[in-house]
């Protein structure tokens, strides 16, 4: 396909994985993304930090498209991909894979029914290939004793990790993660974040939206503060983290790292 | 006293063997109409109910008509529906310069006579309507993040309800959608004014003839047969249901 030789040729001319310049959104009157930019390089993990309300899931939206920008360019593996019409936005969407807040699994379907879905759906994966493949991803998210069971008799972790395994069945690019813990027990924190940790070190390309500082630190190439629509400071996370250069990144860190 | 019991329990007219199968094959075919309508509602419903969800800036080209349709359909009084189908259709297949073809103007598929069809349309045109209100609700009722998960995977719209929204939506909304099938029942018997022998009109023809109500009361008897245990299943259905969102809350 032509496609795929523009994406290997910008890719040799060094383009990065995911370009974002100056990305707008509004819901209404609300503007909620003023003017981002960002860049992802193939492999890097980058954690985006912030207040609620500072904009960092709809970035993470404006990047699959689930909620197109109004204003500025997307670029994913150097091709733009703001105004893609509906088939073009299913074929974005197949190279960037999403894990929610709330897990978001299909209740009516057991933990690999829910995996093999979309694959055999969209890429036509025969059942019986699909079953195999998905098997091995919920093995690799440590859910292979659990297979079939429905996601109602899962734990928030379990659910979690099945909804990493899901979305990993697509083989994505880029994985965007909307702050994946925030609506687990604390006890289940750690295992979804040792799947996250173990996907970056395979080199998989991550954005992740978190407020577990702890992870930022230890995994993060570079962390992005943002507040009110717009990064405010950026950069490896020792020096954001660690030494904030900005006013309003030392107040809500001092908020986030106080206790 | 006894003459009250004998005009409504009089068994000897209910049971009289000429009686009792006159009713019984006109409950039969009560039961052939609702089933034969009752799935076509369900599946006209669910359609309705799709075209209804339409997303996207041209989508009212589609959503206004069909809600104009479901409006229209559920204003009508199913009685008028069914005479005007009826009557219009034959009509409209008749002569040299008709517009309609015979085989859908006066339809006889798989040999049923014309008006049985005519009963059919006619009550799939309303109870789609209103079965597809059912449906909405259920589709509403799932959660938005389902759709975004589906989409966010790289599935159409079309694939997305297709396996993640509608199957939830259907388990959703069995139980009014049974409740829907009993009212699409009883109003069957409604088609006793095209000239079909159903159970109402089979009953009819012994009250005149013998001026007494049991058999009358038998046709009630065989719907309270069959409607009651449709009933308690709705009850089960909902129950089961509730203990399963409980759960899922706890």
């Amino acid at each position: 396909m032509s496609e795929s030789t523009s994406i290997e040729q910008e890719q040799a001319r060094g383009e990065p994985m995911l370009r974002l310049e100056g990305v707008e959104k509004r819901f209404g009157e609300l503007r909620v993304l003023n003017g981002v930019d960002l860049e992802v390089k193939k492999g890097q993990v980058v954690c985006v930090i912030g207040p609620s309300g500072s904009g960092k899931s709809t970035l993470l939206r404006c990047v699959n498209l689930l909620a197109p920008p109004e204003a500025g360019n997307v670029f994913l593996e150097g091709t733009e991909i703001t105004g893609e019409l509906e088939e073009g936005v299913d074929f974005v969407r197949r190279r960037v894979g999403m894990v929610f807040q709330q897990f978001n699994l299909f209740p009516h379907k057991s933990a690999i029914e829910n995996v093999m879905l979309a694959p055999n759906v969209v890429l036509d994966r025969g059942k019986k290939e699909g079953r195999t493949r998905a098997g091995e991803l919920l093995e690799r998210v440590g859910m292979s004793e659990k297979v079939d069971e429905y996601p109602e008799r899962l734990s928030g972790g379990q659910q979690q990790r099945v909804a990493i395994a899901r979305a990993l069945a697509m083989d994505p690019h880029v994985m965007l993660f909307d702050e994946v813990t925030s609506a687990l027990d604390p006890e289940l924190v750690k295992e979804v974040l040792d799947v996250m940790r173990e996907l970056a070190d395979e080199g998989m390309t991550m954005i992740v939206v978190t407020h577990e500082m702890g992870f930022a630190r230890d995994v993060a190439d570079r962390v992005v503060f943002m507040d009110e629509g717009v990064v405010i400071e950026e950069g490896p996370p020792a020096s954001v983290l660690e030494n904030p250069q900005r006013e309003r990144t030392k107040q809500f860190l001092g908020l986030v790292l106080e206790h | 006293m006894d003459q009250i019991i004998e005009q409504y329990f009089d068994l000897g007219v209910m049971f009289d063997p000429d009686n009792f199968d006159k009713v019984l094959d006109g409950f039969a075919f009560t039961i052939k109409l609702s089933i034969v309508a009752g799935v076509l509602s369900l599946i006209w419903g669910l359609i309705l109910a799709v075209l209804r969800q339409t997303p996207g800036r041209w989508s009212f080209v589609v959503r206004w008509p069909t809600i104009a349709y479901i409006d229209v359909f559920r204003g009508v009084p199913q009685l008028l529906t069914i005479l005007i189908v009826s009557l219009s259709l034959a009509a409209l297949a008749v002569g040299d310069n008709a517009p309609l073809p015979r085989f859908i103007g006066v339809p006889e598929w798989f040999g049923q006579p014309a008006p049985f069809w005519y009963g059919v349309i006619a009550i799939t045109l309303t109870y789609g309507a209103y079965m597809a209100e059912v449906y909405r609700a259920g589709i509403e009722a799932v959660p938005g993040g389902q759709m975004e998960a589906a989409r966010s995977l790289g599935m159409s719209y079309g694939s997305s309800m297709r396996h993640v929204i509608v199957p939830q939506a259907v388990r959703k909304v069995v139980p009014p959608l049974l409740n829907d099938f009993i009212a699409l029942m009883k109003d069957t018997t409604l088609v006793s004014f095209i000239g079909l022998i159903e159970v109402v009109q089979a009953a009819r023809d012994i009250q005149s003839e013998t001026l007494n109500s049991s058999a009358l009361m038998l046709g009630a008897f065989l719907f309270i047969f069959v409607t009651i245990p449709l009933a308690r299943l709705v009850d089960v259905l909902i129950a089961r249901q509730q203990a399963q969102t409980e759960r899922g809350a706890a």
